[in-house]
């Protein structure tokens, strides 16, 4: 029982538990329809234009630990653009994303750039890797409000957002309003990534997103059942690999993605399709 | 336009009508004044080469693009409000493979207007109808990823079915099926089309196809309408031969 005990007898690491596992869940429930609708790069595209949003927001000056507040906005924007893009059919789906991308990236490094010389110096480590043992109870509300939200937003939309998945062309004719589901799933991707990026970092956010749903869609038979088994090996490979982390006293946030590697492995050797 | 013998006004109620419909991408015009219409149960092809804008005319008909002129009508209402009486079989080349879904699945979203998270019995009792229709009694409860190219296309036949449309579009229905599997596909939309007498717009290149299936066709070249008349007329040697000159070719091909 020490695996479990010794560790969450400490304050931070019963903090990082349930921020990793939230976040786990989060990034993989929305990362169903990401893999499904084959952005799978867009969880990168979108970190890096957190990355953007965090660095405006130290830019002009806000503390911190409050550049989330000024990223969310941001990313949310480079968000639509996206969808507005994609849904012009000008260029493809990974294109697009590989642009706003490295738009958003150079962006980020421009405005860290300006800052004056005396302002207080950034620690980049924990913006790329993120910073779960440190997260502080303000986060954890942040993070759990986030996810209640996307519950609901999904439970309201998930058969509409499935159909779309399944097929835009068709479920448009069935009167299902695709464009506006479009540009709503990729507002709340983008949220999710900006609420996730203290926890797990720019770097390792999109496969929180991508792992735990393309396992899930090796092995359900339905988008439901999907749903609920990519949350669930994103809740428990968060928590594993943060324990194991924690024993092996090695960095958690890899740990925790060399876990859901290995979980994806085990799909792939049981896969159904 | 050459002149063919067309459908008489009066004789059968329009199910189908398109206007003096133009669409614009860009600076380029992709259709000029398209102008038909189609009466109760009637099969009607649309062929012509490659570009001539079947596509195009596709997406406007099925409100994905908006014309910039003209309109288009099903039972005398806009598609906006007639998608109900629209069955679609798309194009299936490209089919997503991973979405796990079975064939009853689709078709009740096609009932529903949304993805269902549980079926009905009565939902599933009118899937297996339609499904039987088509050939495809058993393939119920397939998954999708399962079923062949045939088995597909009878599914998205069955999905357009299930509504009882007043007209069906079908968009190159049998690309990827095998020749065993088009004849099939094609005899059981003829027989449909007949019994129900549901009108029809097949859009192929396939010539076998339109033998099969045709009461009129319509030929498209460079966005406008070069002829609309019965089958043999437009494909007998002489007028396919001066319809095929300029795009050699084009239409239509023998796979």
């Amino acid at each position: 029982m020490d695996f479990f005990s010794e560790p969450l007898s400490q304050a931070f690491m019963v903090h990082a538990l349930v921020a990793g596992t939230i976040v786990g869940g989060l990034c993989a429930l929305v990362g169903v329809f990401v893999v499904q609708r084959g952005l799978a790069f867009i969880g990168d595209g979108l970190a890096h234009a957190a990355f953007g949003g965090i660095a405006l927001g130290l830019l002009i000056e806000v503390a911190v630990e409050n550049a989330t507040l000024v990223a969310l906005p941001f990313t949310v924007l480079i968000a639509l653009g996206i969808a507005y893009v994609l849904r012009r059919g000008h260029v493809r789906g990974d294109v697009a994303v590989g642009v706003f991308f490295s738009v958003s990236l150079a962006l980020g490094v421009l405005f860290l750039g300006l800052r004056p010389p005396e302002a207080p110096p950034v620690n980049i480590e924990s913006v790329l890797f993120g910073s779960i043992l440190a997260i502080s109870p303000d986060d954890l509300w942040l993070v759990g409000g986030v996810a209640a939200a996307t519950v609901i937003m999904l439970g309201l939309t998930w058969s509409r957002l499935a159909y779309m998945t399944f097929d835009p062309e068709l479920a448009a004719l069935s009167g299902v309003p695709v464009a506006s589901l479009e540009y709503m799933l990729l507002a709340l991707v983008a949220v999710v990534i900006v609420v996730s990026v203290e926890t797990v970092g720019i770097a390792l956010v999109s496969s929180f997103i991508v792992i735990p749903a393309a396992t899930a869609s090796m092995v359900g038979r339905t988008l439901t059942r999907v749903a609920l088994i990519s949350t669930a090996l994103g809740v428990g490979g968060a928590a594993v690999g943060l324990l194991a982390s924690y024993h092996l006293n090695v960095a958690s946030g890899a740990t925790i993605i060399l876990t859901l590697g290995l979980l994806f492995a085990v799909g792939l050797a049981v896969r159904r399709r | 336009m050459l002149a063919f013998t067309q459908p008489v006004r009066g004789e059968l109620p329009s199910v189908f009508e398109a206007k003096g419909v133009r669409v614009e991408i860009g600076d380029h015009t992709i259709l000029h004044d398209v102008t038909f219409w189609i009466p109760k149960g009637e099969f009607v092809c649309l062929c012509g080469p490659n570009g001539a804008g079947k596509s195009t005319f596709l997406k406007a008909v099925l409100g994905l693009i908006e014309p910039s002129a003209g309109t288009i009508e099903v039972l005398g209402k806009p598609m906006d409000e007639a998608h109900r009486s629209v069955g679609y079989v798309p194009q299936r080349k490209g089919f997503d493979r991973s979405f796990p879904a079975r064939a009853v699945d689709l078709i009740v979203a096609a009932i529903r207007g949304k993805w269902p998270l549980r079926v009905r019995e009565a939902e599933r009792a009118r899937a297996i109808e339609v499904l039987e229709r088509v050939g495809g009694a058993g393939l119920v409860d397939k998954e999708l990823v399962q079923l062949s190219g045939g088995e597909t296309q009878r599914v998205f036949l069955a999905r357009a079915l299930v509504n009882d449309p007043a007209l069906l579009i079908l968009d190159e229905p049998t690309a990827g099926v095998d020749a065993k599997g088009r004849a099939e596909f094609m005899d059981i939309l003829a027989e449909i089309s007949a019994s129900d007498e549901l009108a029809a717009i097949l859009v192929t290149h396939n010539l076998a196809a339109v033998a099969r299936t045709a009461e009129r066709v319509i030929y498209l070249q460079d966005g406008r309408i070069s002829a609309w008349g019965l089958p043999h007329e437009i494909l007998g040697r002489k007028s396919f031969e001066a319809l095929h000159a300029s795009h050699a070719g084009g239409f239509p091909d023998e796979d």
